[in-house]
């Protein structure tokens, strides 16, 4: 495995992290630094562990071994004050969206802000709502009940939530699945456009590799719990290991299909 | 095992939640929604209910006196039995059986559709947001609902013993009346208080504990009805003891 530690400094940092569940190690010693400003991907087959990764990450599932900082806070450690003021400097989008299903869709992508923004008078949290809907393609979804929305319509209205309080770090559980290739481009240059402009951290759990090549900075692959690859994008490509090569060749077999092998979970 | 198991987790439970809300009052706004929902939504069943127990409370207690030749005792049984025991069950079973479950089963869903993992990321301790305005809602609302209960209860007792038993309803009434006092009412408010606080604490803590997958749902939900129902006689045995010895 090629330790590539770029000279920016980590928000997020990973050190030989082991999850189990039961039997079955999920992670196993996974060590990873996720650099200031740069958008890492994570990819990997289904059930290789990347939901868990990114849940061990924020706090969610606790590591059975290993150390995992944010922002150098130690988040089995830190006391819920110190954690839940690390997490208001994230955004997360989950993979199926985890929206709250007796919202709106305006009040879901509120939500962050009705909870940490108390400051912010009603017409400009309105105007929020607005910008980050417009943002994901859905202008004018605010009164829309979250069941009357298609799948990737919620994968949106999640990926909007996470980016309201436009936070330093923002976490994306296949923000591309379930999504039209027009839709899905239109994501990969909405976090093109957010890191330019704001400088926010991206990282990405996917299945695309044409979009992972083009919006990540870093690429590490997930293997049977093990992070088999990790590197800049253009090395990443040319990798030479033989779990890699197989998954870019599957992936990148022209004419690029719509049909993603991770789907359905 | 399993019941000890529940048991510990139920504790740490507690905990955590009396942590929370030390850490951040719930909000008022919160709260009252969820007492307005709660009450309205239970309140016709348990009116229904409420007065069918007071009708049958009425047609035994003048059977049982008739054998006895004293049937004026009818407004003492039913002034007892419905005001002390009845009504404060009726109306807690009522709201386990709406309420309740809808807690356990709305907490359960968003278990398992990660919503409270988003809450958590989102920088909101859950127990914060979704039981506290729970617990404090069922609090604001059963004890007004059990003196609910108990009226309709002895108003339907009193129309059974007037229109179908031909008694004279003046009796009826000065028995009742000599019978309740201020304490019985208070008694059954805080009777009220208690179940409403172990329906909303134990179907919640059922929610959170729902396993994966569709099933963990229902067996949540079921799990808590079947808790609280049980929890919620026993208590109102011993509450009994305590207040009428
Ligand atoms: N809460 C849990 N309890 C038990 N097992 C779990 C839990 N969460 C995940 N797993 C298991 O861990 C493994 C990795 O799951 P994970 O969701 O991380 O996969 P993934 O890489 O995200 O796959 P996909 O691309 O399909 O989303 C799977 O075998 C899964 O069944
Ligand atoms: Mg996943």
């Amino acid at each position: 495995m090629a330790d590539v530690s770029p000279v920016v400094p980590p928000v997020i940092e990973l050190l030989d992290v082991t999850r189990r569940f039961g039997e079955i190690t999920v992670l196993d010693s996974v060590t990873l630094r996720f650099p200031s400003g740069l958008t890492t991907a994570i990819i990997g087959p289904s059930g290789a562990g990347k939901s868990v990764l990114l849940k061990v990450l924020v706090g969610l599932l606790k590591p059975d071994a290993g150390t995992v900082r944010l922002f150098g806070h130690d988040v089995t450690e830190a006391p819920e004050r110190e954690l839940f003021a690390a997490r208001r400097r994230i955004g997360m989008l989950f993979q199926d969206g985890a929206l709250f299903d007796s919202l709106t869709v305006g009040e879901n992508v509120a939500f962050p802000l009705d909870q940490h923004r108390r400051d912010l008078a009603g017409a400009e949290r309105d105007r929020r709502v607005a910008e980050k809907l417009e943002w994901v393609g859905l202008p004018g979804f605010e009164d829309r009940p979250i069941a009357s929305l298609s799948g990737g319509q919620r994968k949106r209205v999640g990926l909007a939530r996470a980016i309201v309080l436009e936070p330093e770090v923002v976490l994306f559980d296949e923000p591309n699945s379930g999504l039209d290739p027009f839709t899905s481009d239109q994501i990969d240059d909405l976090v093109l456009d957010m890191k330019r402009r704001l400088g926010i951290t991206f990282v990405i759990i996917s299945h695309d590799i044409v979009g992972t090549v083009k919006v990540a900075d870093l690429v590490g692959m997930l293997y049977e719990g093990r992070l088999v690859e990790y590197g800049p994008t253009a090395d990443f490509v040319r990798s030479g290991n033989p779990i890699v090569k197989s998954f870019l060749r599957r992936n990148l077999a022209p004419p690029v299909s719509a049909f993603d092998p991770g789907e359905g979970r | 095992m399993r019941f000890l198991e529940s048991a510990g987790r139920f504790a740490y439970f507690l905990v955590d939640f009396g942590r929370a809300m030390a850490r951040r009052p719930p909000s008022l706004g919160a709260i009252l929604e969820e007492a307005f929902r709660i009450g309205v939504r239970s309140l016709p069943v348990l009116l229904v209910i409420a007065v069918f127990v007071g009708t049958n409370l009425a047609l035994q207690g003048a059977n049982a006196f008739a054998q006895l030749g004293g049937q004026n005792l009818v407004g003492t049984f039913v002034a007892m039995a419905g005001v002390r025991e009845m009504a404060p069950v009726i109306a807690a079973a009522m709201i386990a059986a709406k309420a309740g479950t809808e807690m356990a089963s709305q907490i359960a869903v968003m278990r398992i559709r990660e919503q409270i993992d988003a809450l958590e990321v989102m920088a909101v301790n859950p127990l914060w947001y979704l039981v506290a305005p729970r617990l404090l809602g069922i609090v604001l609302v059963l004890p007004a609902l059990t003196i609910l209960a108990i009226f309709v209860t002895l108003l339907a007792s009193w129309a059974v013993v007037v229109l179908q038993l031909g008694q004279s309803g003046a009796v009826f009434l000065a028995e009742a009346r000599a019978t309740v006092t201020g304490a019985d009412l208070a008694f059954s408010m805080v009777k009220g208080l208690a179940f409403g606080v172990i329906i909303a604490l134990v179907s919640c803590f059922f929610g959170f504990q729902a396993g994966r997958g569709p099933e963990g749902v229902g067996r949540a939900t079921n799990a808590a009805v079947v808790t609280v129902s049980v929890a919620v006689v026993c208590l109102n045995y011993l509450l009994s003891v305590v207040f009428y010895g």
